[in-house]
């Protein structure tokens, strides 16, 4: 009796997200019968920064709506949860750029929204947005599928007083492979993001299929680049372990993720893109764009695009940009309205000075063909 | 009394500024089976926890075989403790609660067994009960496990702090009768302590009565029982008329309540308050009142059959009083009749009214 | 009791209708359905495909075990030193700090009010390099701390720092409900005070130690945050692993069948120890 009790609680911690994602997804249709209309509620799936309440509580109030963010930091979780039925429930979701177009789109996940509504807003983003502009379109050119906003490069990220960004850059990805950097630097877990990084240490483009011998290389070079972390873990942990001097540079990473320690003073730390890579055209880095699309919820909120169109406002998208716990370069800086609200101290958190030349340098976030081969040697390899 | 074994000087015990033992003085004779009674709150178990070395006295001397052992902690003194609760060691066996004190002392598990068995069956227990849990067994039998395993090691005095009080009356009857049967097969010291003056009359050689701290009478069973020294003593004792009096020259003393006089002893009346105990059995219903040569008149009120005798309440005025004579004895008396009773002086006792 | 033998025949099972629906639906159902996931085949996300052994194939032919290793080993071991470090706390409770322990057990209860997670970065920041120990050792006596955080003795520390309260009360109950007189009876039958202990006190006090060790094993298995915080992943326990499944990899499934597993792991551990040791027998009571 007693076992059945402490097991349950066991189980319940490990597996409470399956439970709940479970009745909503298997019991969903049955939970919410003939659904009343929704035009006070909203519900977005989305990464770290909507669901803060400076970004919400103004929307909540002006339109008195019941506003719900889930926010999740790995975009084929939040597609998979869509796909498991909760398509039902969510109105908004924001994830990395090729999902829209590559993804949820094919599979009707999304629905495309009002061109001649929606389109203006682009002219007035950055020059790289202007429209029509790729992520946010689908193959044919003629659909919209989503709205950009945060965007950045995302490699990985140094202390310059250890380590300086002139030898960062030039050395890139080869970095990890020095083995006189074994026990010095840390991995920021973001599993998807880690394939691509070990791809660009072990020497080949991540998003392109992958001859058997490019896998093995992967294999071992995951396995080499565990044995020699110091440590794996959040945001917080990797800033922290850098700024305490337990590592010098952590694998991926970015302005999203450096920004708070940049924000506090810490300008020594530092996004890094190399300067060449593995990657398409020889790039050194990636860099992700985010598409916050509407899901093609058969009970949509009308509210949907009234939000899309609420963080196109230039104080709103300042706030976007610097949400509590992670800080990013926003499409709306291409606007003077936007730009002039950022302070010195802001831009330099987000590393302005350099965006333009590391976005040049960049490829832009792409999908794995082979990405849960490579995840599961992935994670394998994290036990050995 | 034989050579004492055990003796008490001007024992205190005090807890805060309340003094739960008071001054007791006391010599325990080797061999006797004495036992202290008294009302729950009278110290008594305190004062045999301070015997047994659980508690230590505040002040005073505790003397065994005339060496002081105040400062002799329980596992040191050659005295054993039968308590209320039995505490058997309920992971125990028969067996081995038994033979715990044999263990404690390293002695040889074959000699150890040997002992165990003997005292088993001493004490009536099956010997299959060797090897049984402690708890599987009835309340009789825990008992006699729990004098087993104080036994077990010899020990010259054995206190109990009462043992049988939460056990039902026959089975209570039996346990006194075998507890005194041991008593005399083992010779040895046996300090008992009850609330019951009936346990406390079938078993013990001697009787202190605790009141408040004090050891307030020490005697034989028949003293305490015949000789009370105070009107808290006589009526600890069982039922009796007490009757509140005071000295009305030689020879006699008057009751303010009854507006009565009665004839006592001549050397017994003092001049300080005083009670006048009169036992039911020696209250008899008079013809006429120069049958005794005290008497009054009183209304039966009810009677109750006690097996050989039969109780009788009688009012006089306010006053109840209580007559017993034997159901063979002829009495025609019915309820609610006027009757008369009376007694002769030296079948009453003045105490101190305390 | 009456010759109706229907189920519902008795007004106290009809009664019971409501709560063990509620139970059946907020107990039974998800552990079938997890059950039911871990017969699906791998990276599905529904209940109705052919139902297939592959995730547990997967789990015994690749290296699942070094996690559940890692996991039921420092569990074990959490519980050793918590067996160790408590028992003299909570003897010390019920029978030494006397007015002191009210005081004490609120210190250890008021932790528990905070954050598991916000309690372990706290830690982070007591060990990390400049931290609270290694700056203040560095500044007072000039010393270099080695490194801890990150390692699995910080997992380890950081498990037996969380389940403390987990062991220390059930042990201290254990120790107050051993009888007074239990304790006097073995004194005066010549005992000495280690003799007391060793022979009534401790044996009697079992059951709060078994079940202070049951609890803290059956949450110590189940712990993660430990070994994300502090050990920086240096390990990987098996919640971990289930974790990963059903978030990174997607593959609810293959998560499903590695909880299954810990949960028959456990439950069999756990049965066979309450099994050897009984604790109506070492209580006495049948």
């Amino acid at each position: 009796m007693f076992d059945s009790h402490l097991t349950r609680r066991n189980f319940m911690k490990t597996s409470a997200s399956v439970a709940a994602t479970l009745a909503a997804s298997q019991m969903g249709p049955f939970a919410r019968p003939a659904h009343a209309a929704r035009d006070k509620e909203l519900n977005i799936l989305c990464w770290e920064g909507y669901n803060s309440a400076q970004v919400l509580d103004p929307f909540r109030s002006s339109k008195s709506a019941n506003v719900k963010a889930e926010s999740l930091t790995n975009d084929p979780t939040m597609i998979n949860r869509l796909r498991a039925g909760e398509i039902n429930v969510w109105d908004l979701i924001n994830v990395n750029n090729p999902w829209a177009r590559k993804v949820m789109m094919p599979e009707k996940l999304i629905k495309p929204l009002d061109r001649a509504k929606f389109e203006p807003y682009f002219e007035k983003m950055l020059p790289q947005f202007k429209p029509p502009y790729k992520w946010a379109m689908d193959d044919s050119g003629k659909e919209l599928l989503g709205m950009a906003q945060r965007f950045g490069p995302y490699s990985f990220v140094v202390n310059t007083d250890k380590i300086s960004r002139k030898t960062a850059e030039d050395q890139g990805w080869d970095l990890f492979n020095d083995p006189k950097l074994a026990g010095r630097f840390g991995i920021l877990e973001s599993d998807d993001w880690n394939v691509f990084g070990i791809c660009a240490i072990a020497g080949f483009d991540p998003y392109k299929p992958h001859s058997p011998e490019e896998v093995a290389k992967f294999e071992e070079t995951a396995k080499r680049v565990l044995k020699n972390k110091k440590v794996v873990g959040d945001i917080a942990t990797m800033n922290q372990a850098l700024i305490s001097g337990e590592i010098d540079c952590h694998l991926t990473g970015g302005s999203y993720s450096v920004s708070p320690a940049r924000a506090d003073g810490h300008l020594n730390l530092r996004a890094i893109t190399p300067n060449k890579g593995p990657f398409a055209g020889g790039k050194g880095g990636i860099a992700w764009i985010e598409i916050t699309s509407v899901v093609n919820n058969p009970q949509g909120s009308p509210l949907a695009e009234t939000f899309l169109e609420y963080v196109q406002d230039p104080v709103v998208a300042h706030t976007v940009a610097f949400a509590e716990g992670t800080f990013n370069p926003v499409a709306q800086m291409g606007n003077p309205e936007c730009f002039k609200l950022f302070s010195k101290e802001q831009l330099d958190a987000i590393q302005w000075d350099s965006l333009d030349e590391e976005m040049a340098r960049s490829v832009e976030y792409d999908i794995v063909p082979d990405y849960d081969k490579l995840l599961d040697i992935w994670n394998a390899a994290k036990k050995s | 009394m034989s050579k004492p074994i055990l003796q008490l000087k001007n024992v205190r015990k005090a807890f805060g500024t309340l003094a739960a033992v008071d001054d007791v003085n006391l010599s325990i004779g080797e061999g006797e089976f004495f036992t202290i009674v008294g009302p729950s709150g009278s110290g008594k178990t305190t004062l045999i926890r301070m015997l047994a070395g659980m508690e230590k006295p505040t002040s005073g001397d505790i003397l065994l075989h005339d060496k002081r052992i105040n400062d002799t902690p329980a596992n040191e003194r050659p005295t054993c403790m039968v308590f209320q609760s039995l505490a058997l060691f309920p992971h125990r066996t028969v067996g081995q609660n038994i033979e715990f004190a044999l263990k404690i002392r390293n002695v040889d598990p074959a000699v150890r067994e040997k002992r165990a068995r003997e005292l088993m069956q001493q004490l009536h227990l099956p010997a299959d009960y060797y090897s049984k849990n402690v708890t599987l067994c009835s309340g009789g039998e825990r008992q006699r496990v729990a004098l087993a395993r104080a036994l077990a090691f010899d020990p010259q005095i054995l206190f109990f702090d009462e043992p049988l009080s939460a056990i039902d009356y026959k089975l209570r009857k039996t346990l006194e009768k075998e507890l005194k049967d041991i008593h005399r097969e083992t010779g040895k010291t046996f300090v008992y302590i009850t609330h019951s003056l009936e346990e406390a009359m079938v078993m013990s050689d001697r009787i202190g009565v605790m009141r408040r701290g004090k050891l307030i009478q020490v005697g034989s069973p028949n003293e305490i029982y015949s000789t009370p020294r105070s009107r808290f003593v006589s009526e600890f004792m069982g039922d009796v008329n007490v009757i509140p009096v005071e000295a009305n020259g030689a020879g006699s003393v008057r009751s303010q309540s009854l507006g009565a006089s009665f004839k006592v002893l001549a050397n017994s009346v003092e001049a300080k308050a005083q009670c006048l105990v009169v036992r039911p059995e020696f209250l008899r219903f008079l013809d006429t009142p120069a049958d005794a040569q005290n008497s009054l008149r009183g209304i039966l009120y009810n009677e109750y059959a006690l097996g050989s005798r039969i109780q009788y309440q009688v009012r006089v005025g306010e006053k109840v009083f209580l007559v017993e004579k034997l159901r063979q004895q002829p009495f025609k008396g019915k309820l609610d009749d006027e009757v008369l009773i009376g007694w002769d002086p030296e079948n009453a006792i003045l105490v101190a009214d305390e | 009791m009456s010759g109706d033998s229907s189920f519902l025949a008795q007004p106290g099972r009809r009664a019971a209708i409501p709560i063990m629906v509620l139970l059946l639906l907020g107990f039974v159902a998800p552990l079938l359905a997890v059950v039911g996931f871990s017969f699906m085949p791998p990276r599905t996300f529904g209940l109705w495909h052919e139902p297939s052994l592959e995730n547990y194939e997967r789990i015994f032919s690749d290296n699942t075990y070094v996690s559940l290793l890692w996991s039921l080993g420092l569990a074990s071991l959490t519980v050793v030193l918590l067996a160790l470090i408590c028992y003299p706390v909570a003897y010390g409770l019920v029978r030494v700090f006397g007015r002191w322990s009210t005081a004490l057990t609120l210190l250890f209860t008021i932790p528990l009010i905070v954050s598991e997670n916000i309690r372990l970065y706290g830690w982070v920041l007591f060990f990390i390099k400049g931290g609270v120990l290694p700056g203040t050792l560095k500044a007072l006596f000039g010393v270099e701390m080695g490194d801890f955080l990150f390692t699995p003795a910080a997992v380890l520390f950081g498990m037996v720092y969380v389940y403390l309260p987990f062991m220390l009360f059930p042990m201290t109950l254990g120790i107050a409900m051993v009888p007074n007189q239990m304790r006097e009876a073995a004194r005066d039958l010549g005992a000495s005070r280690w003799q007391v202990f060793r022979e009534v006190e401790l044996p009697l006090s079992t059951p709060g130690l078994m079940i202070g060790s049951l609890l803290t094993f059956v949450l110590a298995v189940g712990a993660i945050a430990e070994a994300k915080v502090l050990g920086g992943q240096r390990i990987i326990p098996i919640t971990h692993d289930i974790e990963i499944a059903f978030t990174y990899a997607q593959n609810w499934p293959l998560g499903a069948a590695l909880a299954v597993l810990l949960m028959l792991v456990v439950s069999v551990l756990v049965l066979t120890v309450l099994k050897r040791f009984d604790l109506d027998q070492i209580l006495g009571k049948r």
